[in-house]
């Protein structure tokens, strides 16, 4: 166990190398100037050679990338050059609001996804069964923001329930959460949809599975063979799914986010891109790589658990 | 809501503290009302810190508000005096002498004095700060105070250094000791002071406790941000914002006129315009550029980028100049057949081929389209190509590889790039326009300057220099109970100093250009 360990943090920390040198590469070949950015349209030439000094982005690219990897590691993201404040807390800041949206979306998507798939399954070749499966394809059809406009329409405009925009922080705990309601069933409806073709599939499998057909002929009802035997065996390939989808989650988040106006993660991202803020840029990249590894850790750690066929 | 109205008392309390202190006038303590203005905006500020960052979304915020200016503009574009009571200027447009208000506090309570105000322009003048309206004080060749004045002199006669004093941010007083700070706790004399910001979100002011002036009628302003036009909207139909400092979708407006909302729309000094690289084989005659003029129909862009809220121009001229033209706007009037034939006189019969350059903004979005169909129409084919910002400033606006673009230039009186030979447009006449605006700018009377710029700005217009298409209005829509709005788009700040919830607008005020 324990080298199997060390051996999974290895490759992690291989990974996480891997991303830093690549991130560092596509952000050095996009083109556009920071300091031609910080100047706009009244810099002269001269002006942008002598600020790109200043600022370091003249420097040689090793130069550079060894200097962020460097603070990386003494646990010193930086501070941005355009909004001249230490990138950390600008970043946890965000992850307040990013952070709680993903936990509330993928509950969402979990509470969506469990009973229409195993109804999918359970009804399968009924009429029921194949409404089931027609609603999961429409949200999986649906793109996150339409599905978010939608709503706002719906709850935010017409009944006035929820904001449908904004987030007032948590000072307010009742008002946050409220604001994040619409846009986690939005992001949380979608992955709902998808993993519930999992959980259908899955579940099928155990369903016609050898050992669940005996589980029968000792005179359990289909319903409690499936609860006492099959769903830890069809929790395998749903925690893979899991864990690939809660990174899809992070991605979804970032339109999501600009869809409502939050000031999360995602937002953070795009307008450092938009501003050529590339060290904020670099940093939030690299914490989401490094959130998608230890996911993947996770999932990989839980499969120990759940099937004890792979312990050894 | 509970804790806003609580912060709110705090403010009141604060200011009443000040007002037994002496700092602030008596007045204003029973004018000012507890009231919280949230003001809906959609561009975060890239840095609190106006004199580090060219982003206009920063000045929107911070100047005239927070930070102030000896002169400053008025919303109909005027220069008036703030931080100095009065200035004089010498008969040789070299000295100006500027009176340094007394009294003035930062909002940290340090006293404004003479020495701050010689300090700010210095910093500002220093090429090494990279101040990004810094090129604004080039001419600059000393700075002093002595007694309660400050004394500018210049190495040229400019009868524009007191607009672009007040204008920019250039032109700002800071408290020395706070320079290192700006970027996360700004100070200056302004009517406001910054509270707290969250990054993306939003920026809160609340009245300076210190301010020399009237308190505005408001207590705390909180500029909120929004990434998408429609949330924007719906945050000011129910009731989240009160203001939306300017639709970014002008078709937007007619649904705030009227039913307790209403619609402010004021020229701005932005000139949207196709920029011609003049330097690029067939746009380096004359007689393609005027072609290009003729064949846009500048009035049908106007009404569906602009939701028909603007003026159609033909020059760098708009109503914010003291020698604007409307007639010089009324030539080139649509009419393709004479797009025909001068290209055809040029030598293009048939028409040629160019690259369309658009970015990423809703109105060159939009023009782009209707420009293409428009040149097409007349034989030039156009293709669109769609690039994002920070490119286009490296590659149309620093290296010029481009033929034509759609951007709407924001500042003011900027004529003075069509002397600039390096300038992205690269006009052929430059020199002749650098040496007519040397004179303009030299002239011993107004009427001399004026004059001056209107004969720049009919060559550049006979030489079709660009295509310019039209001047857009700045559009506020507000709760109808919001009183001191600006009421144009003439300065870079969104001027809240008069602002208040229910209140009356003095009459002086209203003749300023804010609005009633």
């Amino acid at each position: 166990m324990t080298s199997y360990l060390a051996r999974r943090a290895g490759i992690v920390l291989v990974s996480l190398f891997g991303a830093s040198v690549a991130v560092f590469a596509v952000l050095a070949v996009l083109p556009g100037s920071p300091a031609q950015v910080i100047l706009g349209t009244q810099a002269t030439p001269q002006a942008v050679r002598q600020l790109s000094a200043q600022i370091g982005t003249n420097k040689p690219l090793w130069d550079q990338y060894l200097h962020w990897v460097h603070g990386l590691l003494i646990g010193q993201l930086g501070q941005s050059y355009i909004s001249h404040q230490p990138i950390g807390p600008q970043i946890a800041q965000a992850l307040t609001v990013t952070g709680p949206l993903i936990l509330l979306a993928l509950a969402v998507g979990t509470l969506v996804a469990l009973p229409l798939g195993l109804g999918g399954a359970l009804h399968n070749g009924k009429l029921t069964g194949a409404l089931l499966g027609g609603l999961s394809q429409v949200g999986i059809a649906v793109p996150s923001f339409v599905g978010g406009i939608v709503l706002i329409i719906i709850f935010g405009v017409k009944l006035r329930l929820l904001p449908s925009s904004g987030f007032p922080g948590w000072s307010e705990p009742g008002q946050a959460l409220r604001s994040l309601v619409l846009p986690a069933a939005t992001l949380g409806l979608v992955e709902g949809a998808i993993l519930s073709r999992y959980v259908r599939a899955s579940v099928l499998d155990q369903l016609r599975s050898d050992y669940l057909r005996t589980a029968r002929s000792k005179g359990l009802s289909r319903a409690r063979a499936l609860w006492r035997h099959g769903l830890r065996n069809a929790m395998v390939p749903l925690v893979t799914v899991l864990g690939l989808e809660l990174a899809a989650l992070i991605v979804g988040a970032i339109v999501v986010e600009n869809v409502f106006s939050l000031p999360g993660v995602g937002q953070l991202l795009l307008n450092a891109v938009g501003n050529r803020d590339l060290l904020v840029v670099q940093d939030i990249v690299m914490l989401l790589a490094a959130v998608v590894l230890v996911i993947n850790l996770v999932v990989d750690l839980s499969y120990r658990l759940l099937d004890p066929r792979v312990r050894d | 809501m509970a804790a806003k109205a609580a912060m709110a008392v705090a403010g009141t309390a604060m200011l009443a503290a000040a007002t037994v202190a002496g700092t602030a006038g008596a007045a204003s303590a029973t004018a000012a009302s507890g009231a919280t203005l949230v003001v809906a905006s959609s561009v975060f500020p890239p840095t609190l810190d106006p004199t580090a960052n060219a982003a206009a979304a920063i000045d929107e915020v911070f100047e005239y508000n927070v930070y102030q200016n000896l002169v400053e503009l008025d919303p109909k574009g005027q220069v008036v005096p703030v931080l100095a009571t009065k200035y004089t200027v010498a008969p040789n447009g070299l000295r100006y002498s500027f009176e340094v208000r007394r009294g003035v506090h930062f909002s940290n309570g340090d006293l404004m004095t003479p020495a701050d105000v010689v300090y700010s322009l210095k910093r500002a003048a220093n090429p090494k700060d990279n101040y990004p309206y810094g090129v604004l004080l080039q001419d600059l060749s000393s700075v002093a105070a002595s007694g309660d004045k400050v004394v500018v002199t210049l190495a040229h006669p400019d009868n524009q250094f007191l607009y672009d004093l007040a204008a920019y941010s250039n032109g700002v007083v800071l408290d020395p000791k706070t320079v290192s700070t700006l970027a996360t706790k700004p100070v200056g004399t302004g009517p406001y002071e910054f509270a707290s910001e969250v990054t993306n979100y939003s920026i809160t002011l609340k009245r300076n406790p210190y301010y020399w002036g009237k308190a505005p009628g408001v207590s705390e302003v909180e500029f909120r941000y929004f990434s998408n036009a429609n949330s924007e909207i719906e945050a000011l139909k129910t009731g989240q914002v009160q203001v939306i400092d300017n639709l970014s979708n002008p078709q937007d407006a007619k649904q705030f006129q009227g039913g307790g909302f209403k619609l402010i729309s004021g020229p701005t000094n932005g000139k949207i315009q196709v920029t011609i690289n003049n330097s690029y084989g067939p746009l380096a005659n004359v007689k393609v550029r005027q072609a290009l003029q003729y064949a846009t129909d500048k009035q049908a862009i106007l009404d569906a980028a602009g939701g028909g809220y603007g003026r159609v121009i033909a020059s760098d001229d708009v109503p914010g100049d003291p020698w604007y033209m409307p007639n010089v706007n009324r030539t080139y009037a649509y009419n393709p057949a004479k797009a025909k034939k001068l290209l055809a006189e040029a030598g293009y019969p048939h028409g040629f081929s160019l690259v369309l350059t658009l970015p990423p903004y809703n109105y060159a979005l939009t023009a782009g389209p209707l420009v293409q169909a428009d040149l097409e129409a007349v034989g030039v084919k156009v293709a669109i190509k769609d690039i994002q910002w920070p490119l286009w400033l490296t590659q149309v606006f620093s290296k010029h590889d481009y033929q034509l673009t759609i951007v709407d230039h924001v500042e003011a009186r900027d004529i003075s790039e069509y002397g600039d030979c390096t300038y992205y447009w690269v006009f052929a006449g430059c020199k002749t326009v650098a040496a007519m605006l040397a004179q303009a700018q030299a002239a011993k009377t107004l009427a001399g300057e004026v004059a001056g710029y209107q004969a720049v700005v009919k060559l550049i217009n006979k030489e079709a220099v660009n295509d310019w298409l039209y001047n857009p209005d700045q559009l506020t829509a507000a709760k109808s109970d919001v009183v001191g709005l600006p009421g144009s788009g003439l300065t870079e700040s969104f001027d809240l100093s008069h602002v208040s919830v229910g209140g009356r607008l003095a009459s002086s005020l209203a003749a300023e250009g804010y609005s009633p």
